[in-house]
């Protein structure tokens, strides 16, 4: 009993033309010709360590509080400079966000150049920002009675250090604080550099 | 046959019944996880210190929440009715009963490898709403099209020679799902800006062309259903329909506004969110005008309140979202919680709420099993005050939160403004799980647990006294 199939396929036929057109023309084309937007001049690739540091970064979603998004607009030039199209060559997945529950970080590498402040906060915000909601992570140090040769120690404010050891930053944290210092913008209108 | 007899008509279909309970079940777990997650994550800005641990950590958490929201709950919930509004709509059975079973199989497996995924830290770039992992997004889609084949199956077998307008909006939103997912599912053009671009595209038609039209479709049955009268306009509702399918791709690129997307880009996306006031006055208003003069009906329903609520909220909602595209109040209240306030006035207020009204008009019919009076009044105000407290706050904190960073404070002024509504919404938060777990036991009442001895449904219905 399939007397109503030809008003069904008529149906699902009208709304795939209208919508898989509309789906095209402003999902897969913008896609496609804004993917090969040229980096801006200057902006270079990150390290492996960066690299690597980005993926713990997406990984525990900083993005759902920190923006990499520096808009035209007055209250945004605290974090640098408008944000271009070439600023995101290499950045895939894309990390622009839609949330500052925490400040933008385009051009952190720049603002907040400490390595040590950097993982001082990363292991707990509010040993440095007194009223910070930003989580602790940990997980991304480790505790030990004494540091072994080579290991980037991380001393704490009074009151915030882990009672009988000291922290010591693991490879997650030393590559994530890499991409942070590696987030910086460049200046537009410069000549690229060789 | 004329829209009355068709919509009188029932069914007594054990395995429909059986198919429908399944999805509503299941859907209610997702909907209990994702919300508990959900009140974590709000108790964990007064309390940041709160439950320090990769896997309950914000950043893993934040994606659960609203990935099992999406995908579990408000997916399964709405399919669920979907398939059976189908079924009800077309005068016979479910058609295709193994692929339904097989389309719930796959939606919840996917929700539970998405779930664990996501908690060790494995997700698709942060993207919002496409963060679970290739695979596991496959999976998700093979339950779609298992679905979507069992209505379109269903609806071809009609006994009436039109296709009833709930049917063309279940089946649109299939099919638009099934397009809009291949577009953004495939990776390999996708790379920087132009991975924005389709995000942007992507993340509101999820909601726009999934949500808002499985939505309103099963509203187009169960209203006129539970109020025993025609639906005010069939025309209006094939005026939403269209100008929503149109209208709706066009509008992804205002959750970009000010970034280096084309200027010309976003401002086509702010026109058309506009246009958008046309199927949502349109829709909205066709329901209100059908509700119009029988209040008294409606506050005597178990099922009703809710379904007035979720209209009311489309309504809002979606005229806050028209308000908010415009640049000059982007400037204020992008990047700030306002956008968290929007997102449940719509994928609360309005899509959980119409889930809920449709589940509780519908489920009792469908089993014979009724739930329990003062539980069903304890939900929806549990629920409307708490959603209502929740927008409120994080409408206040993010003005708030646009202020301070407009007036050129430290960032941090913008965290301790915010911080006192950050409570409130934990509040609201605690109040709406409450309600979840009301709903839950009149689930379990409607399906496993309770008894079909209370005889009629509508007469009980009519009898209970519901606040």
């Amino acid at each position: 009993m399939n007397r109503g199939m030809n008003n069904v396929w008529a149906l699902i036929a009208a709304i795939t033309l209208i919508y898989g057109t509309l789906a095209i023309a402003m999902g897969t084309i913008p896609g496609i010709v804004l993917s090969s937007t040229p980096p801006t001049p200057g902006k270079h690739p990150y390290s492996e360590a960066a690299q690597r540091g980005r993926a713990i970064y997406v990984s525990e979603g900083c993005e759902y509080c920190h923006t990499q998004n520096v808009r035209p607009l007055k209250q945004d030039a605290v974090f640098g400079r408008a944000s271009v199209a070439g600023d995101y060559a290499y950045d895939t997945p894309e990390l622009l966000g839609d949330h500052r529950n925490g400040p933008d970080l385009t051009n952190i590498g720049n603002r907040q150049s400490s390595a040590v402040w950097q993982y001082i906060h990363l292991y707990d915000p509010r040993s440095v920002v007194h009223d910070s909601i930003m989580p602790r992570y940990p997980w991304l140090f480790e505790v030990k009675a004494k540091a072994d040769p080579g290991d980037v120690t991380v001393v704490l404010p009074p009151g915030f250090a882990p009672p009988g050891g000291v922290v010591v930053a693991k490879q997650s944290a030393q590559d994530l604080v890499r991409y942070l210092s590696e987030l910086k913008q460049v200046p537009l209108g410069k000549a690229p550099t060789p | 046959m004329s829209v009355e007899a068709r919509l009188t008509r029932d069914a007594s279909e054990p395995e429909d019944a059986a198919i429908f309970s399944a999805f509503t079940l299941t859907a209610t777990f997702w909907l209990l996880l994702a919300t508990a997650v959900g009140l974590l994550l709000s108790f964990k800005f007064p309390y940041p210190d709160l439950a320090t641990s990769p896997f309950l950590s914000f950043g893993r958490l934040r994606a659960i929440h609203t990935n099992d929201t999406f995908y579990g709950w408000a997916s399964i919930a709405l399919v669920g009715t979907a398939i059976y509004v189908a079924a009800r709509t077309s005068g016979v059975a479910i058609v295709g009963k193994r692929l339904a079973w097989l389309s719930l199989l796959c939606f919840n497996v996917a929700a539970v490898a998405g779930t664990v995924a996501l908690d060790l830290g494995f997700n698709d770039g942060d993207q919002e709403y496409r963060e679970w992992l290739l695979p596991i997004k496959l999976i998700f889609l093979l339950a779609v099209a298992l679905a979507g084949t069992t209505i379109v199956r269903t609806v071809a077998h009609r006994i009436d020679r039109e296709i009833y307008i709930s049917n063309w909006y279940t089946i649109g939103a299939f099919i638009c799902t099934l397009i809009l997912s291949l577009v953004a599912v495939v990776p390999w053009y996708q790379v920087g800006l132009g991975q924005v671009a389709v995000q942007g595209f992507f993340m509101h038609n999820a909601v726009g062309m999934w949500f808002t039209l499985l939505a309103l479709g099963v509203t187009y049955y169960a209203l006129p259903k539970t109020l025993n009268r025609p639906i005010y306009s069939y025309a209006l509702g094939v005026l939403g329909f269209w100008t929503n399918l149109i209208f709706y791709p066009i509008i992804g690129a205002h959750h970009f506004e000010f970034s280096p997307l084309p200027w010309w880009f976003q401002t086509l996306a702010i026109v058309f969110s506009v246009g958008m006031l046309v199927p949502v006055w349109s829709g909205s208003a066709n329901f209100f005008l059908t509700m119009r003069g029988h209040w008294e009906t409606i506050r005597r329903s178990y099922s009703l309140p809710f379904i007035a609520v979720g209209v009311a909220y489309y309504f809002l909602g979606s005229t806050q979202g028209t308000v908010e595209a415009f640049r000059s109040l982007q400037t204020i209240w992008h990047f700030t919680n306002y956008t968290i306030g929007h997102s449940h006035a719509t994928m609360y207020g309005f899509v959980t709420f119409i889930a809920w009204g449709v589940i509780y008009a519908l489920l009792p019919r469908a089993t014979g099993k009724q739930p329990n009076a003062l539980f069903t009044g304890l939900h929806f105000w549990f629920a409307t005050i708490g959603v209502t407290f929740y927008v409120l706050s994080l409408s206040v904190a993010g003005t708030l939160q646009g202020m301070t960073w407009a007036q050129g404070d430290p960032f941090i002024a913008s965290v301790d403004a915010a911080a006192p509504y950050w409570a409130g919404r934990a509040v609201a938060g605690t109040l709406m799980f409450l309600a979840h777990v009301v709903f839950a036991y009149n689930v379990w009442l409607m399906t496993l647990g309770g008894s079909n001895e209370g005889g009629n449904y509508e007469a009980s219905a009519r009898k209970a006294v519901t606040p």
